[in-house]
């Protein structure tokens, strides 16, 4: 607040006092050039501009480009143009199919499954305001999605393992059957799946105490002298208010569960139950080197994602639009 | 009456100690694993209570690489996250306040980048870098790290922007205040608590970052995620008790920092789209 009487006289014949040594005059220009009313937002976004396009823009163009070529890094004088031959190859692949469908049921049952223990759950903690050591109940609860997912999976082969794992010890001795997940690839899947669950549970805990934070206290308080049962009450106060922040919450889930890689591949598992879209993708990219393949298959990810993103803003704005109503009214 | 109500109320706290509990026990597990010795880890029937040793941690901290592993993701995640932050905060000033053309374009298109499987942002990165020799130096790693924290701090940061009435901007400029003043002296003040909750969550993330240091990485700029899916083994097998107690290790900034932040979980979890307190 120094400068907020700069306009009066007494300020303007002190701002002539200080000397004006170069260095001052040129911080005070640079000051208002800031003032420009065209070229401030300009100078602002700019080194976002630049972050964008150096490290986003230009790689994705490079790799459009490339993905109508073929381009195998290890077989020298690879580089031939192909046209849409990548693309074409990519529906009539099999272990593509395979890894997406593999992928969709992921995301069905892990996102699913989260979905419905993250809303019984929170509504279980919704009252628990005055619950003694909230704060570090709720840190224990959030802790697995904030976990590395490397190490998560690490904890998860510790727990598994079949000579000497809590979990094989603890069925010996309770049912006398050895089980063996990771190493049974039938079953790996739905192991690996489950620590998934574990990990993104809390998320959807979080996002429906946030949903329930969003219904207002007069309205449920107004449903208890109205004796509603809990039915409409979900139904008639709870949904209207708080759907879209739980719709916000699956999507963003669905999002980052079509993603999954770190976990899957530290858990690695022999066979191919577990080999989702992503983990293809890295294989072919990483490890065959079949750059132009890769690419196409990456272009056609980066659409899935920009469409689904394009989803989640709409809801976003469904959601702003019903809490400005909501304020009107 | 009053009475059996304040027992059901203590059987639903206790309920609900329970559960968090049981959400954080494969945690404990591998905690308690890290105080144990390597037969203790491998014992059989599975040791609940033991003589606690901290022999792994000397152990761990007595690894040639391991202090290194843990500056460089130090470094990696507060650098980069520094720079993101700072970059965001001028750009979400903007966004709020001028309403440029294309603002909204702009915002979808960088949460676009963070709903991209991370596969797909890293391959055409990688021949970037491996063309510009980018690659496994701390310039590349922090930029492209820096590049992921971005759009997130944008979008929380433009939130609570857009949260500070107008009002204070027009009274500073009407007052001969310079944009420069508003931005530093008045804004960011008021927007203090976006700051620390985009540059807490974003720090997690690229703590807890894992493919792009394992693509664009090397030897020299490895972090400890990579370092779990590298150095684990010895003997043929996993080394348990190293794996423990660097997790262990690894784990308490996190852990500390939703359990002093635990009202900005929910801003830092949705990137930023949706707001309240838990």
């Amino acid at each position: 607040m120094a400068q907020a009487d700069l306009s009066s006289p007494a300020r303007l014949q002190q701002a002539a006092v200080p000397a004006m040594t170069p260095l001052r005059r040129f911080l005070m220009r640079f000051n208002r050039l800031f003032d420009d009313a065209r070229l401030l937002p300009v100078l602002l976004i700019a080194p976002v501009l630049i972050f964008f396009i150096v490290w986003n823009v230009i790689p994705t163009l490079w790799m459009i480009g490339l993905s109508f070529y073929r381009y195998q890094i290890s077989i020298p004088d690879s580089l031939a143009f192909l046209g849409i031959d990548n693309y074409t190859d990519i529906i009539r692949d099999r272990a593509m199919w395979q890894g997406l469908s593999r992928t969709f049921i992921w995301v069905f049952f892990g996102v699913g499954i989260q979905t419905l223990l993250g809303m019984v759950l929170g509504f279980l903690f919704w009252g628990s305001k005055s619950m003694p050591g909230r704060r570090l109940a709720l840190t224990l609860l959030f802790t697995p999605m904030i976990v590395t997912p490397v190490a998560a999976g690490l904890f998860f082969r510790l727990i598994y393992e079949p000579t000497f794992g809590i979990l094989n010890w603890f069925t010996q001795s309770f049912f006398g059957q050895e089980v063996l997940l990771l190493q049974n690839p039938e079953v790996a899947f739905w192991a690996v799946l489950f620590v998934d669950i574990w990990m993104w549970t809390p998320f959807m805990i979080l996002i429906t105490l946030a949903a329930l934070a969003s219904v207002p206290k007069a309205e449920m308080e107004a449903a208890e002298i109205d004796r509603l049962s809990w039915f409409d009450r979900i139904r008639y106060i709870i949904l209207p208010h708080g759907k879209y922040i739980l719709m916000l919450g699956i999507l963003l889930r669905t999002i980052d569960s079509f993603k999954t890689l770190d976990l899957v591949y530290l858990m690695a598992v022999p066979g191919s139950t577990t080999k989702l879209i992503a983990i293809l993708l890295r294989e072919s990219a990483f490890e065959a080197l079949n750059v132009g393949w890769s690419s196409a298959l990456a272009i056609i990810l980066l659409l899935t994602a920009i469409a689904f993103t394009s989803i989640y803003l709409y809801i976003l704005n469904l959601n702003s639009k019903a809490k400005a109503k909501e304020v009107a009214t | 009456m009053n009475r059996a109500r304040g027992w059901r109320k203590t059987a639903y706290h206790v309920l609900l100690w329970v559960i968090a509990l049981i959400f954080f026990a494969p945690i404990l597990w591998i905690i308690m694993g890290a105080f144990k010795t390597t037969d203790g880890i491998l014992a059989v029937p599975p040791q609940f209570v033991f003589v606690p040793t901290l022999d792994n941690f000397v152990d761990l901290f007595n690894r040639p690489n391991v202090l290194r592993y843990l500056g460089n993701s130090i470094l990696m995640s507060s650098a980069s996250v520094g720079i993101a932050i700072v970059v965001a905060f001028l750009a979400a000033y903007a966004f709020s306040r001028f309403k440029p053309r294309g603002t909204s374009f702009l915002m979808f298109m960088l949460l676009s980048i963070r709903m991209v499987p991370a596969v797909a942002v890293v391959i055409p990165v990688s021949l970037m870098y491996s063309a510009l020799q980018w690659k496994d130096t701390y310039f590349g790693m922090i930029m492209i790290y820096a590049m992921f924290s971005i759009p997130f701090s944008v979008w929380i940061l433009k939130g609570f922007v857009d949260g500070v009435s107008q009002r204070y901007d027009e009274t500073a400029l009407i007052n001969g205040g310079s944009r420069w003043h508003i931005i530093f002296r008045v804004i960011l003040p008021q927007v203090a608590p976006g700051l620390v909750a985009a540059f807490i969550f974003n720090l997690i993330f690229v703590w807890n970052e894992f493919l792009f240091s394992l693509i664009l990485g090397g030897r020299d700029t490895t972090s400890i995620p990579v370092s779990f899916s590298t150095d684990l083994y010895s003997d043929g097998g996993v080394d348990w008790t190293f794996t423990a107690s660097m997790a262990t290790v690894y784990m308490i900034p996190p852990i500390l920092s939703i359990l002093f932040f635990q009202k900005y979980l929910l801003v830092g979890m949705t990137f930023g789209t949706v707001r309240g307190e838990v």
